[in-house]
């Protein structure tokens, strides 16, 4: 079979399955082919736009956008802590209650609108991710910190919030640690304020 | 609606996407959702299966964003590539393949949110190179692309050898290419500001 002249049809989806396989073979194989390939792909699509129908329904959008975030499992969404009136001795055990997981602080500044998760690479390092926090005050940033199972916090890296961002941070994120976020005094500290902003769930 | 990120391209969307940036995949179902809808609809004449379609395409776009390549074509084509893939597996599944033309077939009317005046040039522009072609050609690639048939399915069903066919399609695209590559022919997103 010359499979040069099926590029078209390719293009159209007009190809029985086992044709499209082997056609994809054959591309695989030829440069030439390949290239017609993206020229018809980009005018094939054009008979897209040529179609008209209402707006979908929003319900499709919300059903996207959840799927994809169930799909991730290598991202880790951040949760908001809440408060759990306790009594803590805050500063010394802070440490302590962060490591722990103990439901640490409310948000002072209600952000329903934020989003966050922690993207983990193979090899240990992580992003995190955030849309939606406001920007921290001026005389004050946000810090991201790592708190391996049973350790103390590390410091992880600095943002000042605002619109999307995201942060690299810093050192390689061990299996079992908690990721939390915390405001600070410009600079950053050593170890974490309270109150827990977000933090990954133990 | 917030549209933070209205200002990057496709293509570095899809690449935010792949970073797990859930906002970027909304962006770009804010700017190809409707043209994938409506090509689904068009081509599975249901809501719900072309609700399902263009589902499929988008987490298809989440899942596989890391392994897009620029170099390859276009964002906008690879999504709507997927959406049309997955409609004309969908209509084939489901044996509900229709031959009505582009024209013939009834207009939905449009309800809810005015369409954007950016898709409407398009379709008007793909609407007006599509009446250039030879009615052979127009009526190939119409059947292909909004029927679902095969190639060898059209052979039969218009009574043409298969080559013929294979050079109606190939001749079609060819002169929509070229009536679409006139200047000002833009059929990705181009940000307003």
């Amino acid at each position: 079979m010359d499979a040069h002249d099926l590029t078209a049809a390719y293009a159209l989806d007009a190809l029985a399955p086992d044709e499209a396989e082997a056609y994809e073979r054959h591309l695989s194989q030829c440069e030439e082919c390949r290239e017609q390939l993206a020229e018809l792909n980009e005018t094939a699509t054009a008979l897209a736009f040529a179609t008209v129908a209402p707006a979908p329904p929003a319900r499709l959008r919300a059903s996207i956008l959840d799927a994809a975030a169930a799909e991730r499992t290598n991202v880790v969404p951040l949760l908001r802590r809440r408060w759990v009136a306790r009594g803590l001795a805050v500063a010394a055990a802070a440490a302590a209650c962060i490591a722990v997981g103990l439901a640490v602080s409310l948000s002072q500044s209600s952000q329903p609108t934020v989003t966050a998760s922690v993207v983990l690479d193979p090899n240990g390092t992580a992003t995190l991710h955030i849309s939606g926090l406001s920007a921290a005050p001026s005389g004050k940033t946000y810090e991201a910190w790592v708190i391996p199972k049973g350790g103390s916090p590390r410091p992880a890296g600095l943002f000042p919030g605002g619109g999307s961002t995201t942060v690299r941070l810093r050192g390689t994120v061990p299996r079992n640690a908690v990721v939390a976020v915390t405001r600070e005094r410009a600079g950053g500290a050593s170890t974490p304020t309270p109150p827990v902003l977000f933090s990954t769930p133990t | 609606m917030n549209r933070q990120l209205a200002h990057l391209s496709d293509e570095a969307l899809v690449a935010l996407a792949a970073r797990s940036e859930q906002s970027a995949l909304a962006e770009l179902y804010d700017r190809y959702g409707r043209t994938a809808y409506g090509l689904a609809l068009r081509v599975l004449r249901d809501q719900t299966l072309a609700e399902d379609a263009v589902q499929e395409a988008f987490l298809t776009v989440w899942r596989t964003a890391s392994r897009f390549m620029p170099e390859r074509g276009k964002a906008s084509t690879w999504i709507l590539t997927l959406v049309h893939r997955r409609a004309v597996d969908a209509v084939r599944r489901e044996q509900r393949r229709r031959a009505d033309s582009l024209d013939q077939a009834a207009e939905p009317a449009v309800e809810g949110a005015e369409e954007d005046a950016f898709l409407h040039l398009q379709r008007e522009r793909v609407q007006a190179a599509l009446r250039h072609l030879p009615d052979a050609q127009r009526e190939a690639l119409e059947l292909a692309y909004y029927g679902g048939f095969t190639q060898s399915e059209l052979a039969e069903r218009l009574g043409q050898p298969l080559g013929t066919i294979k050079s109606r399609m190939f001749g079609g695209l060819s002169r929509m290419r070229e009536l679409l590559g006139e200047p000002g022919t833009e059929t990705s997103w181009t940000p307003t500001t």
